[in-house]
């Protein structure tokens, strides 16, 4: 299963510094994208990006996208949590 | 005279106080809210909320300036406002439950 992680997030957030921190502690690889830092544009096209998911706007808001290739049902499963019929 | 995060806290802390207020009783936290306001009112002019991002025009973030108009609900519902910087008594004595306090400024 691919996967990708991004943190919409603010430099001038605790809460978000402390998502950072959890993602760091665990190892976890993730693009942290900083809005209110980006160049105007960049920060144009990020929040229309952010409001796909979050019509908000907040943060921080973490985002995980998984991806299955093929025909790969055990994964298929699991990325749409659909139970096995011998799962109670 | 430059603001610093130590002269903020002394005036904002005397301004919880007389709106009965009083500031998280976590300093780190506090602290890094403080930057985060004189950051802001250094690149825009103006103390926006460290936890909401600013356009950069005052008068479209006037509500989100600190204290923030939404505060006055969030601290009655949730005993602190959105970035968690003002809260009330019972919220430092721990008295009130910690939740998320969702966002009210309509998009």
């Amino acid at each position: 299963m691919l996967r990708r992680v991004r943190l919409y997030s603010l430099s001038t957030c605790p809460t978000c510094k402390k998502v950072k921190e959890f993602l760091k502690s665990h190892s976890i690889e993730a693009e942290i994208i900083e809005v209110d830092t980006l160049e105007s544009g960049e920060q144009w096209l990020a929040i229309k990006e952010l409001r796909k998911i979050n019509p908000q706007e907040t943060f921080p808001t973490l985002v995980v996208e998984k991806a299955v290739v093929g025909l790969d049902e055990e994964n298929l499963k699991k990325i749409l949590d659909i139970k096995n019929d011998n799962d109670s | 005279m430059t603001m610093t995060p130590e002269k903020l806290f002394e005036i904002l802390d005397k301004y919880a106080k007389t709106k009965g207020l009083q500031l998280n009783k976590d300093k780190s936290l506090v602290f890094e809210l403080l930057q985060g306001l004189l950051k802001n009112e250094e690149r825009y002019g103006y103390r926006s909320c460290p936890c909401r991002l600013a356009s950069g025009d005052k008068q479209k973030d006037a509500d989100i300036i600190c204290p923030c108009i939404y505060s006055v609900d969030d601290i009655r519902e949730y005993g602190r406002c959105y970035c968690g910087l003002y809260v009330t008594k019972e919220y430092n004595e721990g008295k009130i439950e910690k939740r998320v306090v969702p966002e009210r400024r309509k998009k």
